[in-house]
């Protein structure tokens, strides 16, 4: 408990799926603040809410916004600074899409739907560090980047979604090679299979008993959030697995 | 106070679109330097700023965030009223705003606005006018249905950078921010620090060149009225200096660096901070300083600024660096070789 005392931390894709369970146990871990983003108001509202029980003093914001619009990502960013005064100590790129739901292989894949998809899922991080940046380099952030094996591994079927984590891997290299001489943390996390409604739509064949409940990787954000991750960067991460591995690396 | 002298800016020399969208970087504008001392003068390009600046000094930068300050609302009551661009200036402590109302047709002040008005902005906002600023009597004081972030939220969504005659588009915010911008609040662009670009600063760091940041949320350049614009009151701008750049000014000059302020938001600042000795203080408060060549110059070495029109009050600012004489022979060789003028023109480091 208390491991997050003292940040303030902004989330993309925050109404659903681990989006909501990061800013649950964020809440539970003292954060002093969280700006939650996702689309949709009224799913944002209930996070809101349920946040608001768990840490009542907590500093929140929520913002109905679309990552994959640059104008709503200036007004995302402005508008959480505003909210903190200008300081943001962690920003988790969660929100994602699959795009097409059965998705198309590459062949079949319309491109304005493979457009939207690298819209969503790498121009909106790369927007959104770009902005947040300026907030961080003085006092120094992490920025976390929620990334898929899909992003490591060209799954047949997974088109435009794999492509754009293989791009967000990339670039997560890229930013904390360029931030090494900072006090800017930059990983990602690849938080395995879960029991989401994403999941859901892009697999409607499987069974999603057999995936994780997302509250159940949480962990590793909040080490990745926390002071403990000072120094840390450029690493990959898996949720599920023996994650603190990947710190002996 | 008048300005420290005259001259006529050609039209030509006024920047209408943003270094990118000239085809060169934005930290590849040109930089006019002044030697205070001797008022000797150079000319080079921005990115090469480094070899002006010696390790230890600091660099202070306004971190404040431009709003998209202009937006569009129409009278409305019984019947529904004449439509204007409403500029917001400046937030004040009482969370209502000072703004430049301007009609779109006709008269720009001529469309009857008065106390007590409605103006009904699209997405369900309203503000109240509720009078006349004294000291700048263009401005108008009004209260908005809804205030802090979400109002924040809502002038992102509604508004758009404020531009005037010279641009030559419509070009997006973010051509109006500064790559180190944080807290949003100012009208317009604290613009001598746009030319700063991620890979600059940090090459700057690694050279041992130290930065700092203050907040000073800027209002209007201009309120539409050339006698107004002429007279140049000054306005009162909120600003905040934080411990940490205290600390860094004050180590600065106690190390023997120079303290180069990053635009004239920075100098009001760090001026309105500074004890008699130059040591300056963290604070947080609204600044009518005004600076000019009476104004003994504390905290603040250097300057780092855009190239300023006639009569504008930047330039009687630039009297407490430089004598008019010197400012006078500078400009005129910026215009003889063609300088760019305005928020995406060049810039001119006076050390």
């Amino acid at each position: 408990m208390n491991r997050l005392a003292d940040k303030n931390i902004l989330i993309t894709g925050a109404s659903q799926g681990l989006g909501r369970e990061m800013a649950l146990r964020f809440a539970r871990e003292g954060a002093a603040g969280l700006s939650l983003v996702a689309r949709h108001a009224d799913k944002l509202n209930a996070v809101r809410d349920e946040v608001l029980k768990i840490a009542p003093k907590i500093d929140i914001v929520t913002i109905e916004a679309d990552v994959s619009k640059p104008q709503d990502i200036e007004r995302i960013v402005a508008t959480t600074l505003a909210q903190f005064k200008g300081v943001l100590d962690v920003l988790a790129n969660n929100a994602s899409t699959i795009g097409p739901s059965p998705m198309p292989n590459l062949l079949d894949y319309p491109v304005e739907d493979f457009r939207e998809v690298l819209d969503t899922n790498l121009i909106g991080p790369f927007l959104l560090i770009k902005n947040a940046l300026p907030a961080m380099i003085e006092r120094g952030g992490s920025i976390i980047n929620v990334t898929s094996d899909a992003g490591q591994v060209g799954y047949p079927g997974w088109g435009a979604y794999g492509i754009s984590k293989f791009g967000l891997e990339g670039m997560s290299q890229t930013w904390a090679s360029e931030l090494g001489d900072t006090n800017v943390r930059v990983n990602w996390v690849d938080p395995g299979n879960m029991n989401t409604a994403m999941h859901r739509a892009a697999e409607p064949e499987e069974d999603p008993t057999e995936w994780a409940n997302p509250a159940d990787v949480t962990d590793v954000f909040v080490f990745l959030a926390s002071d403990k991750s000072k120094g840390i960067t450029g690493k990959r991460f898996q949720a599920q697995e023996k994650w603190k591995a990947t710190l002996s690396k | 106070m008048g300005a420290p002298f005259a001259f006529t800016l050609p039209p030509e020399l006024s920047a209408k679109e943003p270094p990118e969208r000239r085809g060169i970087r934005r930290d590849q504008v040109r930089l006019l330097v002044i030697e205070r001392a001797t008022g000797k003068i150079e000319h080079t390009r921005f990115d090469k700023i480094d070899s002006y600046l010696r390790q230890k000094d600091l660099l202070v930068f306004n971190s404040s965030r431009t709003l998209p300050a202009s937006l569009r609302g129409c009278s409305c009551g019984a019947r529904h009223g004449p439509c204007m661009e409403v500029r917001l200036a400046e937030h004040l402590p009482d969370d209502s705003w000072l703004a430049l109302l301007l009609c779109e047709q006709g008269d720009p002040f001529g469309c009857g606005l008065r106390e007590g008005m409605q103006i009904e902005f699209a997405e369900g906002l309203n503000a109240a006018v509720l009078a006349r600023d004294a000291n700048i009597p263009r401005l108008w004081k009004l209260h908005f249905s809804i205030s802090g972030t979400q109002l924040v939220d809502l002038i992102y969504r509604l508004g758009k950078p404020i531009r005037y005659e010279y641009i030559s588009a419509p070009w997006d915010l973010d051509y109006y921010q500064t790559v180190y911008a944080k807290e949003p609040g100012s009208a317009e662009m604290p613009s001598a620090g746009r030319a700063f670009t991620w890979k600059l600063l940090l090459d700057l760091k690694r050279r041992g060149i130290e930065s700092a940041y203050i907040i000073l949320h800027t209002g209007l350049s201009s309120y539409m009225d050339d006698e107004l614009d002429r007279a140049h009151p000054a306005s009162e701008e909120e600003y905040f200096v934080s411990q940490i750049t205290a600390r860094k000014v004050n180590s600065a000059r106690e190390n023997g660096g120079r303290v180069i302020a990053v635009g004239t938001t920075v100098v009001r600042a760090l001026e309105s901070v500074a004890d008699s000795d130059g040591c300056v203080n963290e604070k947080q408060g609204y600044t009518r300083l005004t600076i000019n060549s009476q104004h003994r110059l504390k905290a603040v070495d250097g300057l780092l600024t855009g190239l300023h029109e006639p009569e504008a009050s930047h330039l009687d600012l630039l009297s407490a660096f430089l004598s008019a004489e010197k400012i006078r022979a500078a400009y005129e060789e910026a215009i003889a070789r063609k300088y760019l003028w305005h928020e995406f023109g060049d810039l001119n480091l006076i050390l």
